[in-house]
């Protein structure tokens, strides 16, 4: 045991000696770092833009609702701010956020025209990507790995010391086990570091950052193994290194690049156009359509308010609200396929990303951060959910508010006593059930 | 002088050809290449044709509504595609990454819809199958393996001392693998030049299309300089070998995401959610172009009152509901534009931070010179926005003025009281021809090349700081 403290103790002092060595360690802490600050820093913004967009969204609200008394008017007039919060990993994996929007606002009107609408931040940037900790320890840090030991035989060989230092040293372990120890734990903890600060800034869970530390373990391990095995018999060091960085290049580039050409060759989804086109037509040609036509598709999915469809207006809102629902009735076949072949997309990335272990690593840890596609899908969910939500509540005043009235009591008055129960997106989001859930339960 | 140059490039050139590595990579990168250019071209000729029709289905069925009331039609709106450019096969640019379509409609500016990406697979986040990220990033990867050794190889076997003993100066040796190089970039640009060549050939400017691959060829020049100047002044095989690559991943990887990363935190978008409420707050000053009776509007009743000499607006001869739509459609749009306009130079001065970093990396300045060239910047996809609204703004306000001018105000007001008044408050479906053809096209020639002015300086800096280093490099070597 003593030998091996002994031995890695000389390594180290031998790496402490490498100018070339303790340059690329000196930049893995800086791109790390880089990495995680400006990571921070962009959940930081996030969370500043969300709330202020609450207390923006709040004043709206109360505004509108200030303004208008009639029901229909205030449905028309109401927003509701809806939005995914980064977690609190999610400083070291950015992952999809700049590409799916994670903030939106809705209202009562046919859904399928608003949720497509993206509020995502600049093209241009998203399209060179995030520089993230992830992006460093997935892409970068196995470069540092090749540049470290693709020439670890090849250059005691080159140099002519390969056979002295075999043949003096206790064994092959105590000294390139010893040697390898010593480049490969510099290197991690000057990679991890940054992220563990960072962690410990953000309050990420310990669990978190175990598996995270796991995986950037296993992962660089596998790179570390792989490069030593690849240069075990070679005198020629950037043959190795060439050949290492050709492994590189088809698990960073060519597997996903072929892995997408057949992903997006075998899935066919409907085009994001034929939804709104649909839900469009359907919502227009609602006007010229006779009111039963409208109702009868309505109460079909919302037997409830079979007895309140009579209207005795050319317009009333319970009929135009209606035929918003309608409208994403009818888009509703498209829209699930839409959202189904996004899955599928998904499903079928992931088996790609077992054949390169770079999007492995990324796919575990941005779905750890929560920042992937699945939570900007589960986002989208929760939007729809909310806003049924939001219809279910104010159908009751458009359709029966004649009841409503006769069975007031209490002192206060009835629009505010309705606007009290108004569903909370933020119920939603932490899986409650809303009040007006059980309201329209009981209908 | 001129003859050596050529021996010394044709001996590399058979150096090449024994050598199997070499060979392989030389081979991989046409390959990669051509295979890049034919995927993409297919794909973005799909678009094409898919956002062409869309856009004439599109323009169909508006102008294929029945008769009706002429606002119902400023909200049954109208959709506009970005069709895209020639040169995008050749550099996709931000095309997956915005909306390609837009819906328009009176009241709102909506925000591009369906990007792409977001129904993507994400596996080419690092990297995609464009020919502008092949010969961007992993070109210069291959011209590193092809040419790393080119002179320290010729060091380290002494036949670099040799040919220098015999009179030839060490700038003949450097010109002469440059040479060798330059062939292998004439190469690896063939499958782009038929690609742009074609593009010509459908109309994009023989001006830019030409100025489009000299970029690239000025971009590979600077690597194949940087390349056999850093085989010169190392020692050894594995130390040109481990610098290079170092340089490779410092421009290629670490810079352009750092420039990225660096745009966003240095100049802070709102994005447009946020904006959104100033607007909200701005227009509910304006008041509601719904209701005529609103108070906002009793300046423009009074007026209008003065202006026909009649004291109610029954009596007018235009219908005031139809007026009051067109002038609060107009000043709600200026106040729209206004924030669109802020919104987008953000967008505009993040895009001029992060191209900055072309002085410290070529590969941000060919990023740079190359989408602003094929069409497919942030620029352009700004000026879509505009043309967009323009579309948008006019045919509102078309449908406005037909409100005002085949409309009567009782019919007007009297559109809910029955089934009869509903269909006497519509008008002929012939207005709805008001709607002009959407047909987007790139920004002209002149105005591309004027964008790319200072990415062409980068890569002229690149190149001129070079060769001032190959002076010193190669008094050193002598």
């Amino acid at each position: 045991m003593s030998s091996l403290i002994k031995s890695l103790r000389r390594e180290w002092a031998f790496m402490c000696r490498q100018r070339y060595i303790l340059l690329l360690l000196l930049c893995s802490i800086v791109v790390s770092g880089f990495a995680v600050v400006s990571g921070i820093n962009e959940v930081n913004e996030q969370h500043a833009t969300i709330e202020r967009l609450k207390v923006a969204d709040e004043i709206d609200r109360q505004d509108a609702q200030h303004k208008h008394d009639d029901f229909g008017m205030l449905a028309y007039y109401t927003f509701h701010l809806t939005y995914l919060p980064p977690s609190n990993l999610a400083f070291a994996a950015l992952g999809e956020r700049d590409v799916f929007p994670w903030k939106h606002r809705v209202r009562m009107l046919a859904l399928e025209g608003q949720i497509y609408e993206s509020d995502t931040s600049n093209a241009e940037l998203a399209q060179i990507g995030k520089f993230d900790f992830v992006f460093v320890i997935s892409a970068l840090a196995p470069l540092f790995i090749i540049l470290l030991f693709h020439d670890l035989f090849a250059n005691e060989r080159a140099n002519g010391r390969f056979d002295l230092l075999v043949t003096t040293a206790h064994s092959p372990i105590s000294l390139w086990g010893a040697r390898s120890i010593v480049r490969f734990g510099s290197l991690f903890v000057g990679l991890l570091l940054p992220f563990w600060i960072g962690a410990n800034i953000s309050g990420t869970a310990a669990t978190d950052v175990f598996i995270v530390t796991f995986a950037c373990f296993v992962y660089l391990v596998l790179w570390t193994l792989l490069s030593i095995w690849w240069g075990r018999n070679a005198t020629n060091s950037p043959w190795v290194a060439s050949g290492l960085m050709g492994v590189w290049v088809l698990f960073a580039f060519i597997i996903p690049i072929l892995g997408d050409l057949a992903i997006n060759q075998s899935t066919h989804a409907p085009k994001g156009g034929d939804i709104v086109m649909v839900q469009r037509e359907a919502v227009n040609d609602a006007w010229d359509l006779p009111v039963t036509t409208t109702m009868d598709a309505f109460v079909a999915t919302h037997p409830q308010w079979q007895d309140y469809t009579e209207t005795n207006s050319m317009f009333e809102w319970k009929w135009y609200y209606a035929f918003q629902q309608v409208g994403d009735q009818k888009a509703a076949p498209l829209a699930q396929a839409y959202q189904q072949a996004a899955k599928n997309k998904y499903d079928l990335a992931g088996f790609v990303s077992l054949l390169s272990p770079p999007l492995l690593l990324q796919r575990v840890l941005t779905r750890a951060a929560n920042t992937d596609a699945l939570a900007a899908f589960e986002y989208e969910t929760q939007i729809r959910k909310f806003h049924e939500q939001l219809r279910h509540f104010y159908y009751p005043p458009l359709f029966k508010m004649h009841e409503l009235e006769a069975s007031q009591s209490g002192d206060k008055e009835l629009k505010q006593r309705l606007l009290d129960t108004m569903p909370k997106f933020e119920d939603v989001m932490q899986g409650q059930v809303s009040k007006t859930d059980t309201v329209s339960n009981t209908n | 002088m001129k003859s050596q140059i050529i021996a010394i490039a044709k001996d590399e050139w058979r150096y090449w050809l024994r050598s199997k590595l070499a060979l392989a990579v030389l081979t991989l990168g046409v390959l990669l290449t051509v295979s890049s250019v034919i995927v993409t071209t297919v794909k973005t000729m799909e678009l094409d044709h898919q956002r062409a029709e869309l856009q004439n289905q599109a323009e169909q069925t508006f102008t294929e509504q029945p008769d009706r009331h002429p606002h119902r039609m400023v909200h049954y709106g109208h959709y506009a595609f970005r069709t895209p450019s020639p040169l995008s096969r050749l550099d996709p640019g931000v095309d997956a990454f915005t909306g390609n379509s837009i819906f328009l409609e009176g009241h709102r500016q909506n925000s591009a819809m369906f990007a792409d990406q977001r129904q993507g697979t994400a596996l080419t986040k690092l990297g995609s199958l464009d020919p502008a990220f092949i010969i961007q990033i992993l070109i210069p990867l291959l011209l590193i393996l092809i040419g790393f050794s080119s002179i320290s190889r010729e060091r380290e076997s002494q036949t670099l001392t040799f040919i220098l003993s015999q009179g030839v100066s060490i700038y003949t040796v450097i010109i002469g693998k440059l040479m060798a190089m330059l062939a292998v970039i004439g190469l690896i640009l063939v499958p782009i030049l038929v690609s742009a060549v074609v593009t010509v050939i459908q109309g994009e400017s023989l001006l830019t299309a030409m100025s489009f691959l000299f970029g690239y060829f000025a971009y590979l020049v600077v690597w194949i300089i940087l390349i056999v100047l850093c085989s010169c002044a190392m020692s050894k095989n594995s130390e040109s070998f481990g610098v290079l690559m170092f340089v490779w991943i410092l421009f290629c990887i670490i810079v352009p995401r750092v420039a990225s990363t660096t745009a966003a935190i240095s100049v802070p978008s709102a994005g447009k959610l946020e904006s959104d409420f100033e607007v909200i707050a701005q227009l509910r000053k304006l008041g509601d172009g719904h209701n005529a009776a609103d108070p906002a509007f009793a300046k423009l009743k009074a007026n209008l009152l003065a202006q026909y000499n009649v004291d109610s607006i029954e009596e007018l001869p235009v219908n005031f509901r139809g007026t009051v739509a067109k002038n609060s459609e107009a000043e709600l749009t200026n106040v729209l534009n206004k924030f669109a306009e802020q919104r987008m130079s953000e967008e505009l001065a993040q895009s001029q931070v992060a191209r900055q970093f072309g002085w410290l990396s070529p590969v941000v300045a060919i990023r740079t010179l190359s989408m602003i060239l094929a069409g497919t910047s942030i620029e352009t996809h700004h000026r879509f926005l505009r043309e967009t609204e323009a579309l948008r703004f006019e045919f509102v306000q078309a449908l406005n003025q037909v409100h005002i001018d085949k409309l009567s105000y009782q019919d007007d007001m009297n559109r809910n009281v029955d089934k009869e008044a509903s269909n006497q408050a519509r008008v002929s479906a012939q207005n709805w021809q008001v709607l002009q053809d959407f047909n987007f096209t790139a920004d002209a020639p002149a105005k591309r090349l004027q964008y790319s002015f200072w990415a062409f300086m980068q890569l002229f800096m690149w190149i001129a700081a070079l060769l001032i280093l190959a002076v010193f490099i190669g008094r050193r070597a002598q």
